[in-house]
């Protein structure tokens, strides 16, 4: 067995034998996983809305001449927001006491507004302060919108019957009355049996231009209902949820903490337990010494990544989030973790080196992660500072390779990128730890 | 002494901490067999000196040669061993990294032979089992040469006796500040004052001249 992994098997026993520190490491990532879970089932799961009907709308609603089930439209917006019918007083109770998020309120004469056309109907929506009020005003939003585009489609519907009444002629009821219809088709039939006259094809022509405009109303209804649709494209992620970028900043989070503290931490023990005099005679390098603290930051970050991993797999299938987890991609998460842990396991020895004793080493090491997490957090185009030493720093490329690796159709061109990063850091942050360590011996 | 018999030479080996100077350029050369012990005040360098010699600690100036390559055992002033481990543990651990070819077998002779509990962990050893773990350590790997520094500060009278008994046959130097021991173990002096080397010589010109010198 070489040098290395000696001390590395050493620090592991060492690690088995600290029982604090192993809970803390146990718990530690299921307590992220779990968290992160709960956010992904909270992502997909389904705000309760109370929807307080005052105008007793019936299930089937006659507008325009066209029915629709109102029940129907509920129904589509009902696969994002629960949406629970309850009296006025009731839907105050409740969202008073939090159990619902929102109301929607039908007021009376709704459907009397909306059927005349004459003025638009309001749907009444009051809802709670607080991050979860923009998500379900959005879904609430998104009823709105379904109830316009149904009502548009029925206004629609009996404009252009009545359109083609115009153009083609029949029988038609208005005010309980039944009237026949002549149309402009047979009405160009009619005149050109007439005896033949200027004005007589004049009335004729402007029959047929008008019946060749009223043809093209159809669609130009249409599209003045609706200007601009909207329609999804073919997504390129396997996943779009927001648990893909939470589940990349739990694994960057955790490995960055757990790496650096205990890098940081095992290479000042070596000098706290005077051992690092012995083990510099020749039995062990300064350099075979970082590298068995860099081996040591990998090897965690690679078992409790893979844990947080598998935890928060089980969760989000358990919890039917939509996507799912990529479990194919484990392999290709597992290198990541890898390569993350030994980058911060050298910048952890680097801490470690400068920092001369355990408990300084620990201390710092706290210290340093949460700016560097938050560093990594800023996005560049907003403060390109930030994003310039974040790219110094191992936490936003361990975060970009693994939203990659687990999420992206195409992975390979970011995972090769920072992998080269990560890489790259970790040599340097190697290399200053190697020449800090002499400072242990003195 | 003959360059020729020495087993071990120190070259003008100096140490400098930031501005402090611990040792000024210091020769010394170790004979095969012989017992030299290395006294002073506190702090006159002779931790220093010793941890040059081992090879732990890099000098500022000079240099150490080990003759023929030869194998040199050092035991630290503070016990050089992992607390959370066994007395078993560490020796198994610091057998492989002294290419024992029979690690686990050596390390049950050692602790045979310092009578240590061998699955406690070392934290919870007292101080003078602490200190033979210690001495135990510095054994592995056969070394022709042994540096103790201050080995028998923590042990009572029994203890001593029987640490000196295992490590006689070696060549030894060892640092004290128990002046019986100089008369008892040692076959030759260096005294070492303000990080000078004042006196190298046998015991009984030390103990003629010098001995009342070196502590006032």
């Amino acid at each position: 067995m070489s040098r290395v992994a000696l001390v590395l098997r050493k620090d592991l026993l060492v690690l088995r034998r600290s029982p604090l520190l192993l809970s803390l490491l146990i718990v530690y990532p299921l307590l992220v996983a779990g968290l992160v879970g709960l956010v992904a089932g909270y992502g997909s799961s389904k705000p309760r809305v109370a929807l307080v009907d005052e105008d007793h709308l019936p299930p089937v609603v006659r507008i325009g001449g066209r029915e629709f089930r109102i029940s129907d439209a509920i129904d589509e917006v009902g696969k994002n927001v629960h949406l629970v019918r309850m009296s006025a007083g009731e839907a105050a109770r409740q969202l008073r006491a939090g159990r619902v998020v929102a109301t929607l309120t039908v007021p009376q004469g709704f459907l009397r507004e909306l059927k005349t056309g004459l003025t638009s109907p309001s749907l009444v929506y009051q809802t709670i302060h607080g991050g979860i009020s923009s998500r379900v005003t959005q879904q609430v939003q998104a009823l709105v919108y379904t109830l316009n585009r149904r009502v548009q489609q029925a206004f629609v519907g009996t404009d252009l019957r009545y359109v083609q009444l115009i153009l083609h002629g029949g029988d038609t009821t208005f005010g309980g009355k039944t009237y026949h219809v002549l149309g402009l088709d047979r009405m160009h039939d009619l005149l050109v049996r007439l005896p033949k006259s200027r004005e007589r094809d004049r009335v004729a022509e402007f029959a047929r231009i008008a019946g060749v405009a009223l043809g093209q109303t159809g669609n130009l209804l249409a599209s003045t209902a609706n200007p601009i649709a909207l329609e999804r494209a073919p997504e390129k992620s396997r996943s779009s949820l927001l648990s893909a970028q939470v589940q990349a900043y739990a694994l960057a989070l955790t490995i960055t903490f757990l790496a650096l503290l205990l890098a940081a931490g095992a290479l000042a023990a070596e000098r706290d337990e005077n051992a690092i005099g012995r083990l510099a005679r020749g039995l062990v390098s300064l350099g075979e010494l970082v590298w068995a603290k860099i081996a040591l930051a990998a090897v965690v970050a690679l078992a409790l990544g893979l844990a947080i991993a598998v935890v928060f797999g089980v969760i989000v299938e358990a919890g039917g989030v939509v996507g799912g987890e990529p479990w194919v991609r484990l392999p290709l998460l597992a290198v990541g973790l890898l390569l993350a842990g030994a980058s911060l396991g050298a910048l952890g020895s680097l801490l470690g080196a400068l920092a001369r004793e355990a408990r300084t080493a620990s201390l710092v090491a706290v210290l340093v992660v949460m700016p560097i997490v938050f560093l990594g957090l800023v996005p560049k185009q907003v403060v390109p500072a930030a994003g310039w030493i974040s790219d110094a720093l191992p936490f936003a490329h361990a975060v970009r390779y693994f939203s990659s690796s687990l999420y992206d159709a195409r992975p390979w061109a970011t995972v090769v990128r920072e992998l080269a990063w990560l890489a790259g850091l970790g040599a340097v942050f190697g290399l200053g730890a190697r020449l800090a360590t002499r400072r242990l011996l003195a | 002494m003959s360059r020729a018999e020495s087993v071990l030479r120190a070259r003008g080996v100096a140490r400098r901490f930031g501005a402090q100077i611990a040792l000024e350029p210091t020769d010394l050369d170790i004979a095969a067999g012989e017992t030299v012990a290395l006294i002073g005040p506190n702090g006159a360098g002779k931790s220093t000196l010793l941890s040059i010699l081992a090879g732990s600690l890099e000098p500022s100036a000079g240099t150490v040669e080990r003759v023929d390559g030869i194998r040199v055992g050092w035991v630290p002033q503070r016990p050089s061993l992992y607390d959370r481990l066994t007395a078993r543990e560490n020796l198994e651990l610091f057998a492989r990294l002294e290419r024992e070819r029979q690690p686990s077998a050596v390390a049950g002779e050692l602790l045979s032979m310092f009578e240590l509990p061998p699955d406690r962990p070392s934290a919870s050893l007292s101080v003078g089992n602490r200190q033979r773990l210690n001495v135990a350590i510095a054994l592995l790997g056969s070394p022709r040469v042994l540096l103790l520094d201050e080995p028998t500060a923590s042990l009572d009278p029994g203890q001593r006796r029987r640490l000196w008994e295992m490590v006689s046959g070696a060549t030894v130097v060892f640092s004290t500040q128990n002046l019986e021991e100089i008369g008892l173990y040692a076959s030759r002096v260096a005294v070492l004052q303000r990080g000078r080397l004042t006196f190298d010589g046998p015991v009984g010109e030390y103990e003629r001249v010098h001995a009342a010198e070196v502590f006032t």
